[in-house]
Parts: structure tokens; C-alpha cells; sequence
């Protein structure tokens, strides 16, 4: 069994944080919006988490931001744009994979690297998700947060309606990713192996004779 | 007869009656007349009259003697009494009865066409009630009226008249002419003269007016007050009283109404419970207000607790239903009230003042401190670009069309503007070429006008967060559109409560949004069908790896073959 140092430590850090949060997030979400169905805590309780974990969320983005930019370590969310061809014919290969392969018993045809750490499914969802998608979530949450002190801001995007719609649209996304993502976590050598590497730092893989 | 001769007979005369009118000057009364004083000067003697009024039969002598009927002696005008036949028994059905009788012997002397040089008595001469001449001009002390005249000021000499109960009718309506001097003196106006504000009147001048209508004549009399009080009056005509009257109610109060006419108080007065005018109209807001904190507070006696004008103001009266204004007054006393909120209304984590203030902004401070009140939601209609409020008057010149009739034929059904009828307002108010941006506002207030006046005690107010934060909530049931009229007022228009959470509100109302309240119910069915999506990928996918377990077997298997 080969180990490879996948995941720095301040990469783990900002993944559990980031994982805490998001639930947290979710379930304080719910229970703002579905006061009359659900009652797991009061209110203004919800809120308060919701409005906290929102704020740990956006120093976490930019933990993120600032490891990666000034690392170089951002490059592993590009997706290499001079080999296009290569990189259609990899997400194929990956998604016939998930798709396809994985029911026949064949190997994942990503071999993770600290510097190629994502296939290129990966790659794509997880740019689009940290450089659109979460400061989209971060940004509008946080003019929901103080929408009068925001209001020139809110108006400029066309409305409060539209921002919360923005925000709620975005939650439903990442409420359904979350289950998504915690199922491929579980396609390692073995269920637990991608989620005990994000612990320990050292993702584990199979040495297949060839 | 020549020249010479008239004027022998003139100086014959003039040196004649010279001397009695010189001797009747010094104030010395007839020998007849001090025979009659000789009972009459005792103030005591009085005479029961049929109908039991009492008769007081007292003359003072010294101002009869100083009279001009002085010269006359008593039997000038008491002809049927004599010392043969006096004290005689005479009956006498009332004062009244009396009055009249005893100014019939006026005309004795007095001529028709003397009185009627007069055009007030010839006026009065035609009535039936008209007052007699004794109850204007007095009976025993009365004095040449152009001695008289210079002696007394202008009021005393319009009351000479105004204070018996004179009263006129205009169209079988009976309007009293009435001065009761005794409010005159007490009001602040006691240092005018009748003829101040009565300019037309004076003592030599009484013109005979012709009036319309009672109510016509309050409103001429009070556009006297603009006179002195302009400034008070140009605020009087930016309020909503004011709107009205132009507008053709005629009901609508003027200067008179809230003041009175000859009993003008000091402003303190207004500001009394026992004083304020408004309750004459609205009865029942200030019985409300007398049951909520401020009214007991008033009672109490505390000289700061609000009353009407405190919040209305007192000339300018605006409408305060969907305006900010009632903030406005509101923290005009309650200064410390946003400090207050933002102890406990922020959010976390920053203690920030702007949630208190956005609550204290689209939240109506009687839909929190009047406990028992009904709330609802209302859609205001605003321009962007200017941000007032985009009143009828702007919807008929945009649309041609009134506002009224707009919104009844956008409300098809008439069942309440839905969410696509609420777009279509919005569509049609924000056409092409429209020089407004027209928004809907969302304000929450009380339903009923009586309810934003029974303030409770800060204790009372709701303050839990779940209460309004809910798609569930009761105050989010009662919607309805408002849009305000020219004279202030709204006008309301009843709208479903899905107007809130539909998808079009997303742009129609894309300035109301209530946490919790104003859900998106598209939003909750793709949130189910996400979380379902979500969930049938890993069940899918295992579902489908278990049944592919052979597969992988055999091909273990094989390999294992192999080796």
C-alpha cells in the first residue's frame, strides 16, 4: 500500500471547518426558513448560529484563498486549458468510471498527486464550486446578513428578492452536493480510506501489478 | 313765510325747550316722575307674572334722569298709568309679553320710516321674532344714540344687541346670533374688537348679509383667521382637513370648527383631554386613545403624554396611515427608541443598529405596541427614482385610466389581486416609456386606524422574532396593495397572501422580503427535489455496485484463474 501526503495540514483544517460549517449552515438554514415545520431550536438561536458560521465560513474561504494563492498550489483546481483535448478525454475516462467501470471492478483511472491532486470531474466542480459558487454564497449571505447596511449593494443586484434567491438557490446546490460528495468520499480503496486521509493528511492507494 | 320769519321761530323754539332739555341735563327727573320714584326707587318692589316669572318694578332714578326720555316724564310712555288709576291691578303673561308691550309706546314717537333708516331695523321690522326695541336699546337709562355712541367701544355696542338671543334661519335652519359675553371675554381674543374679524360691521355700519347655508357662512367666517394667523393658515392648507374642503366636503373642520367662534382658547386648551377638538369628529380613535398608554398617562396628569396633535400636528393634520411621518412623531419623544431596539434587535455577531433601525423603517410602531391590534402586510407603491410614493393621480396620467377602476379591472375576479394580477399591475405601471420606476414596498401595520392609537405599555410589545418570521405567521395573512390617494389618504386593495411567496414576486416585489415570511414556495419544491436527487446518486450508485457484484466476482475470479 503506497501513502501519499495528500492533503497539508492547513488544507484539513479548512476542510473541517468548511464541512462544520456548511452543516451547521444547512440545518440553522432549515429551521430559519421552516420555522413552522421543524423545531429544533428557537429562532433567533438559528439565526445567531447561521449568522456565526457564516462569518467562520468566510474567514475559511479565504484560509483557503490565501494557502493556495501564495503556495502555487492553485493550480491544482486548473484545469490544464493547453491540452483541451486531453482533458475532455480524461473527464470522460473519469465519468465512464464512476459511471461504468467502477460496476466492472476497474481501477480508478486518476492517480492522485499533491500536484494533480483532482481528476479532471474534480477539477471542474471544484473550481466552479471555490471560485463562483461559494464566494456567490458568501457574498449574498453576508448582504442578507445586514441587508439595510447592504442595501446600495442589494439594489445593484436587482433586489433583496433576488438575492435571497440567489442565496436559497445556491443551498439547495450544495445541500444536494453534500450527499453527492460524501458518497464519492466513500469510493477510496476502501469506504473510509478518502475521509481518513483528510484527517491524517496521507491518502492511501492500492499498488496494482501491471 | 320768508327767511326772516323762519329764523324768528327757530330762535323762538331753540330759546323755549333750551331750557327744559338743560334742566332734564343736570339729571333732574319731573316732578311726575319723582311722584313714581317714590315707590320705584325700592329696589325690592317686584311683580309676579302669570307665569311665574318675577318682574322686577325697580327704576334707577339717577340714569332715567340722565336718559333722554328724561324730559318725558314716565307718562310719555306709560300713557295708561296715572295717579288716579295707579297702582292698578294689571295682568301680565310674561317679561316677553311685557317687552313688547312696553316698546310699542317707542313707535309713539319713534316713526316707521325713522326706524327704518336703519337697514338692520329694517330688517329686524320684518321678522317675527325680532327682538323689541327695549331688549336692545334698554328701557329707562336710554340715551341719545349720538351721545351714546362715542361712550361705548365697539363691542359693547354690537353686544347691545348680540347679547339677547338673537338668531336667524337660513333655509328653515335657525343660527344664533348670540354672543355670550362672557366666553368673549374669556377667550384670547378679548382685547379685538367685534369688528376686527366682523370687518364689514361696525358702529356705523350693520349690513344686511344674505347667507346660503349655515355651514357656507362658518367657512367665509373662518378665512377671517388668515388675517392674523397666515402662518397657521398656510399650514391649515397643506392638511388633510383642508384637502377635503377643496376637494367639496363640506363637513371637513375649518378654524371655527376646532376653535369656536367667540371663545378662542389659549393652544394649551387644545391640548386637554376635556378641550382637543378632535373628538368631536373622531369619537370613537379618542376613546381608544383614552384606553391606551399615552391616554392614561394624559389622565394622570403627565403634562408631556401625547395627545392628537402631538402626533398629527395641530394645523398641517396629515394623514399618517402609510407614511413614515408616525415614526417621525413617534421618536420625536421616544428619541431613546433606537438605542432601545438595538439592545436587543441585532444580529449576530455584530451588535450593528441597522436591523433596529430596519425594523423601526418597514415595521409600523403600533404593529408591535398595540398588542390586541390585527396586523397586515401592505404593498405600497413607490417610485425608485424619486422615492415617494407613486400616487393615483401619477397611476391616471401614466395608465388614463383611474386608479380605482385600474386596480378593480387588474383584480379580475375580484377575489383579491393574485400573484399574476400583482405582475401585471407591476408590468402595465412600468411600461415603456413610463417616466417612474414603479416598486412595491412591503410595510407591516395595523389593519384598522382605532388600533394604531391603543399603544400598550413596552412590556406588551411583541418582541419574539418567531412571531412575524414565519410563511405561517398571522400577520402575513392580511395583504393588501395601497397606493395613496391626492389628499393623503390610501386607498386599499386586497391581495392574496401568495402574492408574497409566488415567483413572480421575485421582480414585483423584489423590495419586501421577510425572513421566514416571504418564502419562495418554488423554492421549497426544488429544495425537496434536490435533497431527493442528492440522495438517489449514492443510492443509485450502491444499488447499482451491489447488483454488479457478480460481475466484479467473476472478474476477480478470472484473474484469480489466470494466476
Amino acid at each position: 500500500m503506497k501513502k501519499i501526503y495528500l492533503h497539508p495540514i492547513p488544507v484539513r483544517i479548512w476542510h473541517w471547518i468548511n464541512a462544520i460549517s456548511f452543516l451547521t449552515l444547512i440545518v440553522t438554514g432549515i429551521q430559519i426558513r421552516y420555522r413552522d415545520l421543524i423545531n429544533l431550536m428557537s429562532f433567533e438561536t438559528a439565526v445567531d448560529i447561521h449568522n456565526w458560521f457564516g462569518f467562520i465560513l468566510i474567514g475559511n474561504y479565504f484560509i483557503w484563498l490565501v494557502f493556495y494563492i501564495f503556495t502555487g498550489k492553485i493550480k491544482i483546481y486548473i484545469p490544464s486549458l493547453n491540452k483541451p483535448i486531453e482533458f475532455i478525454k480524461g473527464s470522460i475516462r473519469q465519468a465512464g468510471y464512476y459511471g461504468y467501470g467502477i460496476f466492472l471492478g476497474e481501477t480508478n483511472p486518476h492517480h492522485a498527486t499533491p500536484d494533480h491532486k483532482f481528476n479532471p470531474m474534480q477539477q471542474m466542480a471544484y473550481l466552479f464550486i471555490m471560485a463562483l459558487l461559494i464566494p456567490l454564497q458568501l457574498i449574498t449571505g453576508l448582504l442578507l446578513w445586514d441587508i439595510k447596511l447592504f442595501s446600495r449593494w442589494i439594489d445593484l443586484l436587482g433586489g433583496i428578492k433576488i438575492v435571497d434567491t440567489i442565496h436559497l438557490l445556491l443551498f439547495i446546490f450544495f445541500t444536494s452536493f453534500l450527499f453527492v460528495h460524501i458518497y464519492l468520499a466513500t469510493l477510496g480503496h476502501t469506504p473510509t480510506a478518502h475521509i481518513k486521509a483528510m484527517f491524517t493528511g496521507y491518502e492511501e492507494e492500492e499498488e496494482h501489478s501491471h | 313765510m320768508n327767511d326772516r320769519k323762519k329764523i324768528l321761530i327757530s330762535l323762538f323754539l331753540v330759546l323755549i325747550i333750551l331750557p327744559v332739555y338743560a334742566e332734564a341735563a343736570k339729571g333732574v327727573l319731573s316732578d311726575d316722575a319723582q311722584m313714581c320714584m317714590g315707590c320705584h326707587s325700592d329696589k325690592g318692589l317686584t311683580k309676579q307674572l302669570e307665569n311665574k316669572e318675577i318682574l322686577s318694578l325697580f327704576i334707577n332714578g339717577n340714569e332715567f334722569a340722565n336718559s333722554v326720555h328724561n324730559p318725558m316724564g314716565c307718562t310719555g310712555c306709560h300713557m295708561d298709568i296715572s295717579m288716579e288709576n295707579h297702582p292698578q291691578v294689571m295682568t301680565i303673561k310674561s317679561k316677553q309679553e311685557w317687552a313688547l308691550k312696553a316698546s310699542k309706546s317707542c313707535t309713539m314717537c319713534h316713526a316707521d320710516a325713522q326706524i327704518k333708516k336703519k337697514p338692520i331695523h329694517s330688517y329686524l321690522i320684518t321678522k317675527a321674532k325680532a327682538p323689541t326695541c327695549a331688549e336692545c336699546h334698554g328701557l329707562h337709562a336710554i340715551k341719545r344714540i349720538s351721545d351714546w355712541k362715542p361712550q361705548v367701544n365697539v363691542n359693547q355696542y354690537c353686544l347691545t344687541c348680540h347679547k339677547q338671543e338673537l338668531s336667524i334661519s337660513i333655509k328653515g335652519i335657525p343660527m344664533r346670533l348670540h354672543i355670550d359675553e362672557s366666553l368673549l371675554k374669556g377667550s384670547v381674543h378679548n382685547k379685538h374688537a367685534c369688528s376686527d374679524c366682523h370687518s364689514e360691521f361696525s358702529k356705523e355700519q350693520h349690513p344686511v348679509k344674505t347667507l346660503e347655508d349655515i355651514r357656507g357662512h362658518s367657512i367665509a367666517v373662518s378665512d377671517v383667521c388668515r388675517r392674523c394667523h397666515s402662518d397657521k393658515f398656510a399650514l391649515v392648507e397643506g392638511g388633510i382637513h383642508f384637502i377635503m374642503l377643496k376637494g367639496g366636503n363640506l363637513k371637513a373642520p375649518v378654524c371655527t370648527d376646532c376653535h369656536g367662534f367667540h371663545s378662542v382658547g389659549p393652544k394649551e386648551t387644545y391640548k386637554t383631554l376635556t378641550g382637543v377638538p378632535c373628538k368631536k369628529c373622531h369619537e370613537n380613535i379618542f376613546n381608544a386613545y383614552k384606553e391606551s398608554v399615552h391616554g392614561k398617562a394624559k389622565i394622570k396628569g403627565v403634562e408631556k403624554a401625547p395627545i392628537c396633535s402631538s402626533c398629527h400636528k395641530a394645523h398641517d393634520v396629515k394623514v399618517t396611515a402609510m407614511t413614515e411621518q408616525m415614526k417621525g412623531a413617534c421618536l420625536g419623544c421616544h428619541k431613546e427608541a433606537e438605542s432601545l431596539h438595538k439592545e436587543w434587535l441585532w444580529s449576530a455577531p455584530f451588535a450593528l443598529p441597522t436591523l433596529a433601525k430596519l425594523h423601526l423603517d418597514t415595521i409600523a410602531c403600533a404593529a408591535c405596541h398595540s398588542p390586541v391590534a390585527a396586523r397586515g402586510i401592505y404593498l405600497r407603491l413607490y417610485d425608485k427614482n424619486t422615492g415617494k410614493p407613486f400616487t393615483d393621480e401619477q397611476i391616471k396620467k401614466l395608465l388614463g385610466t383611474e386608479p380605482d377602476e385600474f386596480m378593480k379591472r387588474m383584480d379580475s375576479y375580484g377575489d383579491g389581486i393574485d400573484s399574476s394580477e400583482l405582475w401585471e399591475i407591476f408590468k402595465q405601471l412600468n411600461k415603456k416609456g413610463a417616466e417612474a420606476s414603479v416598486v412595491f414596498q412591503g410595510r407591516m401595520d395595523v389593519q384598522k386606524d382605532i388600533e394604531s392609537h391603543q399603544l400598550a405599555l413596552k412590556k406588551e410589545a411583541v418582541r419574539e422574532c418567531a412571531r412575524c418570521h414565519s410563511a405561517e405567521s398571522e400577520f402575513f395573512k392580511d395583504v393588501k396593495v395601497a397606493i395613496i390617494k391626492a389628499d393623503g389618504r390610501p386607498a386599499f386593495y386586497s391581495a392574496k397572501q401568495e402574492v408574497l411567496g409566488s415567483l413572480f414576486s421575485v421582480l414585483s416585489l423584489n423590495q419586501f422580503y421577510a425572513l421566514g415570511g416571504t418564502r419562495l414556495k418554488l423554492l421549497d419544491i426544488l429544495f425537496i427535489l434536490a435533497v431527493l436527487g442528492g440522495l438517489s446518486v449514492p443510492v443509485a450508485h450502491i444499488t447499482a455496485r451491489i447488483l454488479t457484484i457478480p460481475i466484479r466476482s467473476l472478474k476477480k475470479m478470472g484473474k484469480g484463474g489466470k494466476r
